[in-house]
């Protein structure tokens, strides 16, 4: 994880810098330039739920604001970011009923709806809704994975763990999904190809 | 034989689940609404610094009411006191001053009153001027 901090510490000196100057509102409008997107992906990637996951982003944004005199370059300014960002996920998923958001995904699952919410084809439903099948750990690596553009370090960043873990829970979570496809007579690669019929 | 049929179904399980986890696109309001709680936020912040800073001067004043009338009460003590206090030793020391000087009594203790008061205002200044002086040096 060190490569990965500090790649993103050399990122974020600028934004450091208009810190340090005490130009504070250039800071933030940077910041938001930069990971507004990121941590609303971060959110989601959490909370499986795109209203929660756009309220939790505003509200960690607005936390990162508040409290960006403080920021005392101890961690990355990302890293420092995206902890914000995990705690207020954190605090969404403990006020959440958890029987309710249990049977919601499981019917999601059952039902191969994709937990995105986007349009997309039977196969591509048929994936999603058995990544959603998949122990939250891994899930959540994985859809971020893709999410942040096959980058473990970013990932690494986002979830405040180690490079390994996110490379080992991305070979669990697609040995799980084979294993799954297996299962289900599903795993013929051609099947899974863009020109396949 | 299953090796790369299992490598096969691996990299296409990554292009296909490429294509399905299509990356979340920030909501179009996203920043709008971001820049309406942060004016909001930016606006209870002033409010309950104001809010804060109006208590703050209402305990001082509170504070330092309270101790002008303590003083004041301490003074008229002090005063009460003093003056009680040199009748007693006038009374007190009367024969004895009468005996050494005469006729000039009522002077004396006049202008021992006058000095003793004078004494007393100019103490404080007198200690001031020391500490500056042995500060200095």
């Amino acid at each position: 994880m060190h490569a990965a901090v500090s790649d993103a510490t050399e990122r974020d000196r600028d934004i450091v810098e208009l810190l340090r100057k005490g130009n504070r509102d250039r800071a933030f409008e940077e910041l938001l330039r930069r990971y507004e997107g990121k941590v609303y992906r971060l959110c989601c990637a959490l909370l499986r739920d795109r209203t929660q996951a756009e309220d939790a982003a505003q509200e960690s944004l607005l936390r990162v604001w508040k409290a960006l005199d403080r920021y005392d370059e101890r961690a990355s300014l990302s890293s420092w970011i995206y902890a914000i960002t995990r705690n207020r996920c954190l605090t969404a998923l403990e006020k959440r009923r958890p029987m309710d958001s249990l049977d919601d995904l499981a019917e999601e699952a059952e039902l191969g709806l994709p937990a995105t919410g986007e349009p997309c084809d039977g196969r591509a439903k048929q994936l999603l809704s058995l990544v959603e099948l998949l122990p939250e750990r891994l899930r959540r690596v994985l859809v971020l994975y893709y999410y942040e553009e096959r980058s473990v370090s970013e990932v690494a960043l986002m979830l405040g763990c180690p490079e390994g873990t996110v490379k080992t829970a991305l070979f669990r979570a697609r040995a799980a999904l084979a294993e799954m496809l297996k299962r289900r007579g599903l795993d013929d690669p051609t099947y899974w190809q863009e020109d396949a019929p | 034989m299953t090796e790369p049929r299992t490598s096969g179904l691996d990299r296409a399980l990554d292009e296909a689940l490429g294509r399905a986890v299509s990356t979340p696109e920030l909501p179009h309001a996203f920043r709008t609404r971001l820049n309406a709680a942060l004016a909001r936020t930016s606006d209870s912040d002033l409010l309950s610094l104001r809010e804060k800073m109006e208590t703050e001067r209402r305990q001082q004043l509170e504070e330092l009411q309270a101790a002008y009338v303590r003083v004041r009460r301490g003074t008229l003590g002090t005063v009460i006191g003093v003056a009680f206090a040199a009748g007693a030793a006038a009374t007190i020391a009367m024969p004895w001053l009468r005996a050494h000087l005469g006729a000039y009594t009522p002077l004396a203790i006049t202008w021992g009153a006058v000095a003793l008061g004078l004494g007393m205002v100019f103490l404080d200044p007198l200690r001031s001027l020391l500490r500056r002086w042995s500060d200095a040096g």
